[in-house]
């Protein structure tokens, strides 16, 4: 039996059962490459799911729907490691009851689906610790390490470029798992600390702290490069700052569902280097 | 609409000859807002105050800034004639044109064009400003006081006398601190013990004073006048309650070959033991790490001596926790152990030892009772050989500071040693004799000109063993010329240092400390017994090197400062807090790990059947310290701080 066919059924064992109240997928997109996602509470709907290697989307962000949770009955999404980093991320917020949630694991690699063994989040703690210690993949994207060999005057005036084409649509923000504040900073003008024109300044304002927002926080799920209309690279931005947490606190974003978010806790070995 | 006051001090010379305060008047009098702008030799001065009020009152100002000095010198002058003046304090703020211009800059010009941008960004915040009323908190009435030296007993016994609650915290089996240790004391001579039970006993029979010893501070949470703190007891495996002191478990302890502590080694103790005689409480306890039951599992003779049952093997520690409003830390010094000295050969040569091990051979109730033996062979030394500044004022070596009480002691050892063992000869090496103090001086002359010290000014190079004597080589540089003794003893006056874990317990009640781990003051000249911590207080030898009178003054200095905080049944806190949006905050808990007060709790918010609708942070003004970490922390902005909320920040930066 395929894995699709396999996470069917198991849909409709939990649904039909009445184990989950829904169950969050993907399902057929525009084209014949593209999902979308799918929410279903009817047993009836499972055959619609579907799992390939064109399931791209972190499904995570939906879990924190205003109100989706509050009854406390279960959720069941399909969700790549990514996304279940995400979920230990939402769970250490307090955004969500990790309990409440039946997790749908899977892995793509080249155009080959596996399934992931596990139900709750902590099942997979290997999984994403094999991440965390897994080699730097050795396609690391050639625009990457094109960045990282500028000169700080040339980078700065690289991410210029690339932001001056934002137009403040706020996709990537819509798009991301962590962005689930109730009022985003960009929404709050007493006082306007970003300017909500796009112009350069206000664009750099925006999609800086929006890095800074995710650092520590970012699972490199791509939502967010993804929904950017204008294609900046904003996996750019958030892999650099994860690494950068990785390598100053040993900081790996959603390890576990009690992880303590990097910039507000400290440890006494903390390196310091910062401090002048 | 705003109608802001600008006052340019000229602060004499220090701002007017850099910054042109006509210019700077006349640019702010232009400013949108500004009812007033003027300058004036000194605002500070009671007719510059006067001035500040009339014109609060004639325009009827909404906002003050006073273009002056660093707000830490004035604002509170200047927020106090604002009140005053009808004006809510909280609506002044200081704009410093003095430390942050004036003094750092040498172009009239430019610093004058940076007044302007500093004082321009101030009337904007100000005019954002609220109005704050002081936050009142109450005072718990009891203090605790952290070590039970003679510093930390003195600060008990004055609290205690004045009728307010003590708790004395002691981490050693007895009170007495290194007081206990002494034998007669400068610059009187007169009998340390004898001076110093009287006083331990009256502080454990105090009914004021509450004495925990063989106990230490585990964690110290909360703020002025509302601390809350754990103590550890440790477990002696006495029952102090069922123990009558009689010792008859001493006398039976089969492990007697223990070095004494109280003794610098140079006596022995049992397993189960009280430091000393004199012990208060005088209840022993059992060294785990030494006693025969602990180590192999047989033995007990204690607890079958023990006519009271007293002993228990299986007593665990226990934890008190207590309600505290000041706190006074009495911690104490220890002496540096002077074998980084190879060529002294303290550590290697028996009778090489220190100031402190000479205090016991001197003492009456010490290991010799008194008599001046060498530690070798028990002889009596008839040609000593002192060393001062043994660790003292030696960068390279020990430590950069003088340690102030080594000069006097020393000169004590050699008058001790002159009574005790007649016809004895002292020499002794010294770098300068310092004897500032009432009596100090005719002390040190006594030890030359009566008691026939010989004082050598220069230092010690080598101390090597030869025919059964101690061979010191140095050099008398009045005389110019190098010198060797044969001695039968040697003793350093070792430096004084902070105690071991001096900078690890700062950490535990939140002080500062400076290089050497010795407790930092508010301020060297002006709070010199408060820490930087409000409602912490420093006294004794925790704080730099002491000797017992200043110890003591110091520690009823403190007392007064602790009554004067008890005098009152609320304090005033500063209206500096942060607030917390509920609309908007996302429930993260982020700033409540950040929080380094754990001032923010988690609220629920309910609906009317009592369903949690909402979970959000919030902030307990009492605990909060204003320091803002949380405001930074917050990803959707819902933390603000009073006094310093966004709007003000982010006017006072569009200022510029
Ligand atoms: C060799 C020598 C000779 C001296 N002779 C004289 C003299 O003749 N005349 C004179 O005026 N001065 C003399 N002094 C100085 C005198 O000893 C000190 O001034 C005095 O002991 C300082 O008292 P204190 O209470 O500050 O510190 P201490 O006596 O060190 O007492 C500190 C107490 O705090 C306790 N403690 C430490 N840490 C903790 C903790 N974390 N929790 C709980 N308890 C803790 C310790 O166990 C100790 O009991 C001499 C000193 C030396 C070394
Ligand atoms: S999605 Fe792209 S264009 Fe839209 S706000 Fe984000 S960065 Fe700007
Ligand atoms: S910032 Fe982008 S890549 Fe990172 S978690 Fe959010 S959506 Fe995913
Ligand atoms: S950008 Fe920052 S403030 Fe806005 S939703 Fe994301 S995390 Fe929250
Ligand atoms: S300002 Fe915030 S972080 Fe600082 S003490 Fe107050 S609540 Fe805590």
């Amino acid at each position: 039996m395929s894995i699709e066919e396999q996470y069917r059924t198991r849909a409709k064992e939990l649904l039909s059962g009445g184990a989950v109240k829904m169950v969050i997928g993907y399902g057929k997109g525009t084209t014949p490459s593209r999902r979308r996602p799918l929410f279903i509470t009817s047993p009836d709907d499972v055959e619609r799911l579907m799992l390939d290697d064109a399931c791209i989307t972190n499904l995570s962000g939906y879990l924190v729907s205003e109100g989706l949770l509050s009854d406390e009955k279960r959720v069941a999404v399909f969700l790549r490691p990514e996304g279940i980093r995400a979920v230990n991320i939402l769970a250490a917020e307090s955004q969500l009851d990790a309990e409440q949630i039946v997790i749908f694991g899977f892995d793509v690699s080249g155009n080959e689906v596996q399934a992931l063994k596990g139900i709750h989040v902590e099942e997979f703690s290997d999984v994403i610790r094999s991440i965390k210690e897994g080699a730097p993949e050795a396609d690391e994207e050639e625009l990457f390490e094109k960045i990282e060999k500028m000169s700080p005057q040339e980078r700065f005036s690289f991410w210029q470029e690339e932001f001056a084409k934002c137009i403040k649509c706020y996709a990537c923000r819509q798009a991301c798992p962590m962005c689930y504040c109730r009022r985003c900073i960009v929404d709050s003008n007493q006082p306007q600390w970003i300017n909500t024109s796009s112009h350069s300044l206000g664009n750099f304002e925006w999609n800086i702290v929006r890095a800074f927002h995710l650092s520590g926080r970012c699972v490199e799920c791509g939502n967010c490069d993804r929904a950017c209309p204008v294609n900046i690279p904003l996996r750019l931005i958030n892999h650099r700052m994860a690494e950068e947490v990785l390598g100053a606190f040993d900081h790996f974003a959603g390890m576990s569902k009690t992880q303590e978010p990097v910039l507000a806790s400290f440890k006494k070995d903390d390196s310091e280097t910062f401090i002048l | 609409m705003a109608k802001i006051g600008v006052f340019i001090c000229h602060c004499g010379e220090n701002i007017g000859a850099k910054v042109d305060c006509t210019r700077l008047a006349a640019a702010m009098g232009e400013h949108p807002g500004v009812a007033v702008s003027v300058e004036y030799k000194y605002f500070c001065s009671d007719p510059g105050q006067e001035s500040v009020k009339r014109a609060i009152r004639e325009n009827n100002l909404t906002g003050v800034v006073v273009a002056a000095c660093s707000p830490r010198m004035h604002e509170a002058t200047f927020r106090k004639a604002c009140a005053e003046a009808g004006l809510n304090p909280y609506l002044c703020e200081i704009a410093n044109i003095r430390e942050q211009c004036s003094w750092v800059h040498t172009d009239n010009g430019q610093a004058t064009e940076k007044a302007m941008d500093i004082t321009r960004s101030m009337v904007e915040k100000v005019k954002r400003n609220n109005k704050l009323q002081p936050i009142e908190v109450p005072v718990t009435r009891r203090a605790l006081v952290i070590g039970g030296g003679i510093a930390g007993i003195q600060a008990a016994l004055d609290i205690a006398n004045a009728g307010q609650e003590v708790v004395l915290v002691e981490r050693e089996p007895s009170l007495g601190g290194h007081m206990a240790q002494l034998s007669e004391t400068f610059p009187t001579l007169d009998c340390s013990q004898c001076i110093m039970t009287p006083r331990m006993v009256e502080a454990a029979q105090h009914p004021k004073i509450r004495l925990l010893t063989y106990s230490e501070i585990e964690s110290v949470d909360g703020y002025i006048g509302n601390f809350s703190v754990r103590v550890r007891m440790k477990s002696r495996y006495v029952d102090i309650d069922k123990c009558t002191g009689c010792g008859d478990c001493i006398t039976k302890c089969p492990a007697k070959k223990i070095s004494s502590e109280f003794d610098c080694g140079l006596g022995k103790r049992t397993a189960i033991y009280t430091p000393f005689a004199q012990s208060v409480p005088n209840i022993p306890v059992i060294d785990k790490a030494n006693c025969i039951y602990f180590k192999n599992g047989k033995c007990k003779i204690c607890s079958k001596t023990c006519q009271c049952d007293a002993i228990d093997f299986a007593m665990p520690d226990t934890f008190v926790d207590l309600e505290i409003g000041a706190i006074v830390v009495a911690t104490g010094f220890q002496v540096q152990n002077n074998s980084m000295y190879g060529e002294y050969g303290y550590g290697t040569y028996p009778d090489v030892i220190n100031g402190l091990q000479f205090e016991r051979l001197a003492s009456a109730s010490g290991p010799t009772a008194g008599k001046i033996q060498r530690p070798s062979d028990g002889a009596e030394p008839q040609t000593v050989v002192f060393i001062q500044c043994a660790g003292s004022r030696d960068p390279s070596k020990g430590v950069r500071y003088c340690s102030k009480i080594c000069c006097m002691y020393t000169a004590k050892h050699a008058m001790l040693y002159a009574h005790k063992v007649h016809g004895g000869k002292t020499h002794i090496f010294y770098m300068d004799i310092r004897a500032a103090g009432k009596g100090y001086d005719e002390f040190s002359r006594r030890a030359i000109e009566e008691d026939e010290a010989a004082y050598l000014r220069g230092r010690v190079s080598k101390v090597w063993q030869e025919n059964g004597k101690l061979m010191v080589r140095g050099v008398d540089t009045l005389l110019g010329r190098p010198v060797e003794i044969a001695a039968d003893m040697v003793v350093l006056a070792t430096a004084i240092i902070s105690q071991p874990d001096a900078k690890e317990f700062a950490k535990t009640i939140g002080i500062g400390y400076d290089e050497y781990g010795f407790y930092n003051e508010a301020h060297l000249k002006l709070r010199p017994v408060e820490s930087s911590t409000a409602g912490v207080f420093l006294a004794g030898a925790c704080q730099s090197p002491k000797d017992i009178p200043d110890s003591v003054a110091q520690a009823s200095a403190t007392a007064s400062k602790v009554l004067a905080l008890f005098s009152k049944e609320m304090l005033e806190r500063e209206p500096v807090v942060a607030t917390n949006n509920e609309a908007t905050c996302a429930g993260c808990w982020g700033c409540v790990l950040a929080c380094p007060y754990n001032a923010i709790e988690q609220k629920d918010i309910l609906d009317r059947s009592g369903r949690v609708i909402k979970r959000v942070a919030s902030v307990n003004p009492g605990l909060c310290q204003g320091c803002g970490t949380c405001v930074t922390f917050c990803r959707s902005n819902s933390l603000d701080l009073a006094g310093f909320t966004e709007k003000q920040i982010f006017a006072e930066v569009m200022g510029l």
